[in-house]
């Protein structure tokens, strides 16, 4: 009884690490270098367990990735209308459902390869995330259709 | 039960039943026509709110608006944020609950918290339109939504600068009037939300006047620039369809004009780590530290550090009770900030800076003995403390190693990084016929790969690779094509991983030596050139290396180096592997390279050379198989 009641206790009181920023990466068009800038981030709610705190700071903060940075700003971007679906969280790893414009890919290894490392990099900055599982329209694609990068299995830091 | 009691009744419930059908629309919603371009937009789904109106996000006229303009929603049922991402792009986050809302980096108060209902996400409809840059604007009976000029940027560049003028929509403007010191620009059909008049410091632009005249369906905007004598300015232009940009004094229209990256909001964010994350390229330069990570895993901690080239390493602890540890890399730099943070039970801080100008130290204190292990790898190093209390009599105080490419050979244990991948043998690799090379000419049959300025990747991937064939026969090797005309591998309009995957199983039943995989690079702009040597596995790095080093000194074109990618094609064949991006097509100067037919013939040749560095000359015929 005591333990259900600390366990409720703490799933609706206990306090996230996730501050009241959080850092977001872009790609620069070298491919390899990624620049992290900081968006503001809401308080924990009263009655939001922490778990529901990640997953709703992953799908912030992937939304955030995935739109990039100001326009005026030479970064590797993901095709024109990619947006995210929907984000999860299980364990030490986030999933990211993007919507289909992400097949549109009509650069190389650099603009596919450089997006999807701004994301993994946007979400493994995040307490506890340490890779990230790609879905497109709910499903896993091994490739993007003529793509090169590897999505079947989730990506972390240690891809690149 | 009488027939005629039946009939009265089943008559009553057919009118409670359309009342209801008539009442319900009007109890929940409210419906709200807007005309964009003289085209409705039908939302169904309106609240009033005290003296404010609220939209459902998922309203088919929110859906239906932003397809228009080419903004996203973000939002599924139990989730907090309702998200929109504009063509520009910019985020625009509303909470549930929150009357705060943010629009890009910038917060705004709305006069009431987004909320649910019926399961829908309701928003201010106001400050909805409002941060999408358009405003709705009465006309007799009927509400139209009106674009507005968003914002009117000066960028400085030089003695130069750049006008960007941005809208809800995709917008045009010409120039109507010109002097010396005065430039007057019309936008058609855009109302605007800007002051009447800011001044600009610096730069050729000194004021900026805005006008609008016109109708509710047909304003027009017209802006007034103040020009130091003397200002030239480009043609009218647009950078991305849809802003509208204006050069001066010699900056183009469309000339990307450097800009810094978004400032951190927080001033006590650390400066961003703006280094190449690639392998250093001189063995004497110092290496650096790019990451250190700090993970709870299953009652461990792991801390994962990042090193972008080969360096050594020692580790050492002290006696309990003192429980201290650290790991020095040599010959590193940090190029993150130093770290000072809690842990997670059983490390109780971690701390990451710069001991000595070559040395980068990892330190932890830790709860009690626990027992600590490092293991290196072609990236870095990953120290896992374990709360398993360590014997103290039995365990070493102090250990050394390397990362990086040393660390391949040297590690004999598998590599952390490949706990979730299916995991090829690759240290184990002993080639069945150790005279066969694969090559792989990327692309191909109903897969043209990128097409730029008359350019196919399909045909120059198949032209530089039966060079290489030709070049690598010709010194004894015995080589396999996956392909050696323009077909799928697989079948026509296959997918991406059955063609791969076909082109790994050629390789892989043939019991190659290795295989090479040749390709183009492409950009969505011009800006990107040079060639590029992909790696994944650790047992492709020695051969992407090699092949690497004679592309930078023998082949006329710009060297990007290494770069690890997880490259389907490289990843799933067993052997050692890599892929080369040759060139840009999509870069002019490369496009000429590439259609060089002497050129090709020095990437075959420098490509040849590499994997004979890598692999020494061929062995005698005796040892090949007669593939």
């Amino acid at each position: 009884m005591i333990a259900a009641l600390a366990s409720w206790y703490f799933t609706t009181h206990g306090r996230s690490p996730i501050g009241d920023h959080i850092t977001v990466y872009y790609t620069k068009v070298d491919g390899t270098t990624e620049v992290p800038w900081t968006v503001s981030m809401r308080p924990q709610l009263s009655g939001e367990s922490v778990a529901e705190h990640l997953r709703n700071t992953v799908l912030y903060a992937a939304t955030q990735a995935v739109a990039g940075p100001p326009g005026g700003v030479s970064a590797i971007r993901f095709p024109q209308g990619t947006h995210l679906l929907s984000a999860g969280v299980n364990d030490s790893t986030a999933t990211v459902d993007l919507s289909q414009e992400v097949k549109n890919q009509s650069s190389g290894v650099l603009g596919e390869s450089g997006a999807f490392k701004s994301l993994v990099w946007t979400l493994t900055a995040l307490p506890g995330i340490t890779q990230v599982a790609v879905r497109v329209q709910g499903q896993t694609l091994d490739t993007l259709p003529g793509g090169h990068l590897e999505l079947d299995e989730p990506l972390r830091r240690s891809d690149w | 039960m009488s027939r005629c009691a039946v009939r009265i009744g089943s008559i009553a419930l057919v009118l409670l039943a359309l009342i209801a059908v008539v009442q319900s629309p009007a109890r929940a919603d409210d419906r709200l026509v807007l005309r964009l371009d003289g085209n409705p937009i039908v939302l169904t789904h309106v609240r009033t709110q005290g003296s404010a109106r609220a939209v459902a996000a998922d309203d088919p006229g929110v859906q239906a608006l932003l397809d228009r303009i080419g903004a996203t929603l973000t939002w599924q049922p139990g989730q907090r944020y309702v998200l929109f991402t504009t063509a520009e792009p910019v985020v625009v986050s509303f909470s549930i609950g929150d009357a705060r809302y943010d629009v890009g980096p910038v917060s705004e108060a709305a006069p009431f918290a987004p909320f649910l209902w019926d399961g829908h996400p309701y928003v201010p409809l106001d400050e909805f339109i409002h941060a999408l840059d358009f405003a709705v604007k009465p006309d007799g009976s009927q509400l139209v939504l009106q674009p507005q000029l968003a914002s009117l940027d000066v960028q400085a560049s030089g003695e130069g600068a750049k006008l960007v003028a941005h809208a809800g929509m995709p917008i045009d403007a010409r120039i109507v009037s010109q002097s010396p010191t005065k430039l007057v620009v019309a936008f058609d059909d855009v109302g605007s939300m800007l002051p009447p008049s800011r001044a600009v410091a610096g730069g050729p632009v000194q004021r900026i006047d805005v006008h609008t005249t016109g109708t509710v369906t047909h304003p027009q905007t017209q802006v007034t620039l103040f020009l130091v004598p003397g200002t030239t300015h480009s043609a009218p232009g647009t950078d991305d369809q849809r802003d509208f940009t204006l050069g001066f004094n010699g900056v183009s229209g469309t000339q990307t004009v450097a800009q810094s990256a978004p400032e951190p909001v927080e001033s006590a964010t650390p400066a961003p780590p703006d280094q190449p994350v690639m392998p250093a390229s001189s063995p004497s330069a110092l290496v650096q530290v790019t990451d250190v990570q700090t993970q709870p895993q299953n009652g461990s901690v792991l801390v994962r550090v990042s090193v972008n080239g080969d360096a050594t390493y020692d580790w050492h602890r002290l006696r309990p009770p003192d429980n201290r540890w650290w790991l020095d890399v040599h010959n590193a730099r940090l190029a993150i900030p130093p770290q000072d943070e809690p842990g997670a039970d059983p490390v109780t801080a971690v701390r990451v800076h710069q001991v000595n100008p070559d040395t980068v130290r990892i330190a932890l204190s830790l709860s009690d003995f626990d027992s600590v292990d490092v293991v290196p790898n072609a990236t870095g190093l990953t120290i896992t403390v374990n709360s398993t209390i360590a014997d103290e009599t039995s365990v070493p105080h102090s250990g050394s190693g390397t990362v990086g490419s040393a660390a391949v050979a040297q590690t004999s244990g598998v590599p952390e990084n490949w706990k979730f991948a299916p995991r090829p043998a690759i240290t184990q690799y002993v080639a069945p016929n150790p005279r066969l090379i694969v090559i792989d000419p990327g692309h191909g049959g109903s897969d043209p790969g990128s097409e730029h300025g008359g350019i196919v990747e399909k045909v120059v991937a198949l032209q530089i690779s039966k060079r290489l064939h030709d070049i690598l026969v010709a010194r004894g090797w015995q080589v396999m094509m996956t392909r050696t005309d323009d077909r799928d591998v697989y079948q026509p309009n296959d997918s991406a991983h059955d063609e791969l995957q076909t082109r790994d199983d050629i390789a892989n039943s043939s019991g190659a030596r290795l295989f090479v995989s040749v390709h183009l690079n492409a950009f969505i702009n011009a800006g990107p050139n040079g060639a590029t040597v992909y790696y994944y596995k650790p047992g492709d790095l020695a051969l992407a290396a090699a092949v690497d080093k004679r592309i930078a000194s023998e082949v006329n074109v710009k060297n990007d180096g290494l770069v690890k990618e997880k490259l389907y094609v490289i990843h799933h064949a067993n052997m050692p592997a890599t892929l080369i991006e040759a060139a840009y097509d999509s870069n002019p100067d490369d496009r000429a390279l590439l259609q060089d037919p002497q050129w090709q013939e020095q990437m075959a040749k420098a490509i040849a050379d590499g994997i004979e560095d890598y692999a020494g000359t061929a062995p005698p015929a005796s040892v090949g198989t007669g593939q």
